[in-house]
């Protein structure tokens, strides 16, 4: 495989992580314009273990996960109870903060000959544990696109037990739930920790297969496209967000020869769809009779 | 103590463009109760456009304003056309993530007319500054507030004193209610839109004059510091977008003033998050 294909694939990896994150909002009925801060706080956390403590690959990415997860739990302190336009205009200035905070982030420790770790403005350059372990870009890559099939199997099952039935009924509707004794606050906290846990996951690998990680990464325009790709992919199963970025990433590749007319023809064809199925390719609907397709075909 | 008041005096005239902003983003979600991310990029087309009047015919301001403005209509009437009518039925979040799917339309095609990535824009240089006692009143941010204060006015005696802008305030509290009143809730809803975007143009307008140029992130920025001049007065009030466009002037340029550069964007949003996790009505949201 072209060392080309191998890092669109691994970008649509790691996209799948912010995406998926995203998704886990969405089913909250939470519209999130910020889960690009938990991305780079994960990024962060886990370029500083394996960089400047020296934590095998594998511990660096869990330490990236768990500390977007954290911070996920502290922010849904704070922003758990608030719905509607509010939390979207509230995730999108937390993501901001994030951005301008690490701006001014600096944490340099010396590592062999050099100063390594965040610096301001500058990034955060030289993480490297990838290539001093000898892992290949090529199994990097399907390390990615098997965590992207556990992380879809896990929220899958999820999805489908009482856990998501009560993610379901927030997001549906909070006060019918509260009613029904689904703990509504409890159930947005917990659901903001895994889904900042999930972007921190994808920052973790980007950083390692990029080297480098920048305040810049923390753009709102990688939080609304992520939400933007379940519309696209469709709501109805955690393959949407999925799909939608293998489109999005594919769809711009492939229309390289379009140069210059490229995000007038994407954005005219997202915009369409939204009119023809306002729920994504793969809304509830057509899930529904996939899995009795499938199911007749069994019989 | 003149340097506060200077700063103070600063923000308010840069706060009222921004409440020009606020009152864009409220006309529209308080009538539609849908968000316009693409709001702040059909500004950007239209001072790209103004800009490109300006250098092909160097001192003919009228022709800068109203190319600006009109080119920012045709834009919101694409958007109103696109992302809102033929979404109208659909969840209010569908209509978000379409006007998304326009914002990056319109990124693009400011891209493929730019001879450079920064534009110029003209400013009517003729201006004198004005010196009041030891404040400076630069002439780019007197134009800018008076311009700003006249465009309010006149929006304010449009929306509380005709027929008109009773209806449209009919519809912003309950669009059932002033459907049973015989209000036509649909032209209602693009007559807002409309209003939105020429008084986003005409905020453009006084915007660019005083930066004196313009880049594609003007639409990001834009779409921000109207959403937060809205979201700060609380979401759907008129009169509150003006108070939260100069309550984030004023924040902007003390810190600014006191701190430095890199504090102002910092400020700014951290003055939304807080007022979001303090205000009992964000808790009492419905879902998007």
């Amino acid at each position: 495989m072209s060392d080309y294909a191998v890092s669109l694939l691994v970008r649509i990896g790691v996209e799948a992580f912010v995406a998926l994150s995203a998704y886990l909002l969405l089913v909250i009925g939470r519209v999130s314009f910020g889960q690009q801060a938990f991305f780079v706080i994960g990024g962060y956390a886990a370029g500083i273990a394996t960089a400047l403590y020296g934590a095998p690959l594998a511990v660096g990415i869990m330490v990236g996960a768990v500390a977007a997860g954290v911070a996920g739990a502290l922010l849904s302190a704070v922003m758990a109870p608030v719905g509607g336009i509010y939390f979207a205009a509230g995730s999108l200035a937390f993501g901001e903060l994030v951005r301008v905070a690490l701006l001014s982030f600096h944490y340099q420790v010396p590592v062999g000959a050099d100063l390594t770790g965040p610096a301001g403005a500058d990034g955060f350059r030289g993480v490297r544990a990838l290539f001093t372990g000898g892992v290949s870009a090529t199994a990097f890559m399907l390390a990615v696109a098997g965590l992207v099939a556990l992380t879809f199997l896990a929220i899958a099952l999820l999805l489908r037990s009482r856990w998501g039935e009560a993610m379901r009924m927030v997001g549906e509707d909070e006060t019918a739930s509260a009613s029904l004794g689904v703990r509504v606050r409890r159930v947005a906290a917990l659901t903001m920790a895994g889904a900042g846990a999930l972007a921190g996951l994808g920052g973790g690998l980007f950083v390692h297969y990029a080297t480098y990680m920048e305040p810049g990464h923390s753009d709102v325009m990688l939080g609304v496209h992520s939400l933007a790709y379940a519309f696209i992919g469709g709501l109805g199963t955690p393959l949407g967000p999925i799909i939608g970025v293998a489109l999005d990433i594919g769809l711009l590749e492939s229309f390289r020869f379009l140069a210059g007319y490229r995000m007038i023809v994407f954005g005219g064809l997202v915009m369409g769809l939204l009119v023809v199925r306002p729920r994504g390719l793969l809304d509830e609907v057509a899930v529904h009779r996939l899995s009795r397709l499938v199911a007749w075909g069994r019989r | 103590m003149v340097d506060f008041l200077q700063a103070l005096v600063d923000g308010v005239m840069l706060g009222a463009t921004y409440s020009l902003l606020g009152l864009g983003f409220t006309l529209i979600f308080g009538v539609l109760r849908r968000l316009n991310l693409a709001f702040g990029p059909t500004i950007l087309v239209g001072i790209y456009a103004g800009s490109h009047v300006g250098l092909a015919w160097p001192g003919a301001l009228w022709a800068v304003v109203a190319a600006t403005v009109v080119a920012a209509i045709l834009c919101g009437i694409y958007v109103e056309r696109c992302s809102f009518r033929a979404l109208a039925r659909q969840a209010p979040v569908v209509s978000m993530i379409s006007t998304f799917a326009v914002w990056m339309q319109l990124q693009e095609l400011v891209s493929l007319f730019e001879a450079s990535r920064t534009m110029p824009y003209p400013s009517p240089a003729w201006l004198p500054a004005l010196t009041v006692g030891p404040i400076l009143l630069r002439s780019d941010a007197l134009l800018m507030w008076s311009g700003a204060t006249a465009i309010m006015l006149a929006l304010f005696v449009l929306l509380y004193r005709t027929r008109f802008g009773t209806a449209v305030r009919a519809v912003a509290d309950s669009s059932e209610a002033a459907a049973l009143m015989g209000v036509n809730v649909s032209i209602i809803g693009a007559a807002a839109f409309l209003l939105a975007s020429t008084v986003g143009g005409l905020a453009g307008v006084l915007i660019a004059q005083s930066q004196q140029q313009v880049t594609p992130y003007f639409g990001l920025w834009a779409t921000v510091k109207g959403l937060t001049a809205m979201l700060l007065g609380g979401a759907g009030s008129l009169p509150g977008a003006v108070a939260g466009g100069v309550i984030l002037g004023v924040v902007e340029t003390q810190t600014l003033w006191h701190f430095g550069g890199q504090w102002r964007d910092l400020a700014s949003f951290a003055l939304l998050f807080l007022v979001i996790a303090l205000s009992p009505r964000a808790r009492s949201e419905p879902t998007l």
